[in-house]
């Protein structure tokens, strides 16, 4: 018997009418977040409210007031109290959907203690190059999609790496990306000792950046990884444009088999 | 013989007009229009159509003609 106004009592009603995504799959999935900063913050609140069922959160910075205009889950508060982003996100997410399994790790991407098998997507929140590179290395000697988004200023842009036959993030570097491989921009709470210039970033783009990211893994994790980018969206927040393009894998990239 | 290669700025939407040797590359090109627009230090790809053209490779490799046109894109590397 049909109760009038039942479908509203399911959390997930709206979702399950999308008729490709597997909500099952969403609630069985474990997906790793690298980075806590204003890309993490969005990511991980769109997960969660999207049902994914298990979601790993590192970051090895704390909080300063300077994020506050564009990461949801940080306070005027946990910026005097050093709050470590890991876990005030992984906390602020499970305020959102309490069933969802959260794991915070604070430290470094690199010191990571999970196995990367162990995760059906990792989506990459990252502030500079060098993480980047071993987020995808990582990922795809593993066999793991990758989703790796970024931001500057009104600009952003979003690359799915689908192992083993796509190109990964190091095909489409070159040696401009080489020279900034270090160099950390917009989120930053540990100490500095030389001038660090930041770079513009604000809450549109940042959510925008995000949102696709969340949908390429949704994708990713309903099975329907024919539908992904393919393979890298760039996103012009000014003059509101963005547009799909294709790269190869290149000859001389170590994280593929001789070609 | 040089090859014109039209270099659009994705940022600015102004263009600058490369002459090349076919052994110089893509990442040629991105150092050139970098430093002639006073590019700040940062990530930038180069696009043909639809395609990210690949740092290493010769403009001889990929086919270019006289007064094709490419774009200079930043490559947002923040989070």
């Amino acid at each position: 018997m049909l109760r009038p106004g039942s479908y509203d009592d399911d959390r997930f009603d709206r979702s399950k009418r999308i008729p490709w995504l597997d909500m099952e799959a969403l609630s069985d999935s474990r997906v790793l977040v690298v980075g806590a900063g204003a890309l993490g913050n969005e990511v991980v609140k769109n997960l969660a409210l999207s049902g994914v069922g298990d979601i790993t959160i590192v970051d090895m910075d704390h909080v300063v007031l300077s994020n506050l205009n564009r990461c949801l889950f940080f306070r005027g508060h946990d910026a005097q109290q050093k709050g470590m982003k890991a876990q005030l996100v992984a906390d602020g997410a499970k305020d959102l959907f309490p069933e969802c399994r959260l794991t915070p790790w604070v430290g470094r991407v690199e010191d990571m203690p999970f196995p990367w098998p162990g995760f059906q997507v990792v989506l990459g929140c990252l502030d500079n190059v060098m993480a980047r590179l071993h987020v995808n290395a990582h990922s795809y000697h593993h066999a793991v999609p990758y989703v790796d988004g970024g931001t500057d200023g009104f600009r952003g842009k979003v690359q799915v790496v689908l192992p083993p036959d796509g190109p990964c993030l190091q095909c489409g570097m070159n040696s401009s990306h080489q020279r900034i491989l270090e160099k950390r921009f917009s989120c930053t709470g540990s100490d500095v000792s030389f001038f660090m210039p930041k770079m513009a970033a604000e809450i549109t783009t940042t959510s925008v950046i995000a949102a696709i990211q969340v949908r390429e893994a949704l994708k990713i994790l309903s099975q329907r990884p024919d539908m992904c980018i393919r393979n890298v969206l760039f996103y012009d927040g000014e003059r509101g444009e963005s547009m799909v393009l294709e790269m190869e894998k290149s000859e001389g990239c170590q994280n593929h088999p001789i070609m | 013989m040089g090859i014109r290669l039209k270099v659009k700025n994705a940022e600015m939407g102004k263009e600058l007009t490369l002459e090349l040797s076919p052994d110089e590359t893509i990442e040629d090109v991105i150092n050139s229009a970098a430093e002639y627009w006073n590019k700040d230090s940062g990530a930038y790809i180069i696009r043909r159509g639809k395609q990210i053209l690949k740092g290493g490779m010769k403009i001889s490799e990929l086919g270019i003609l006289n007064d094709d046109v490419v774009e200079l894109i930043p490559d947002p590397e923040g989070g």
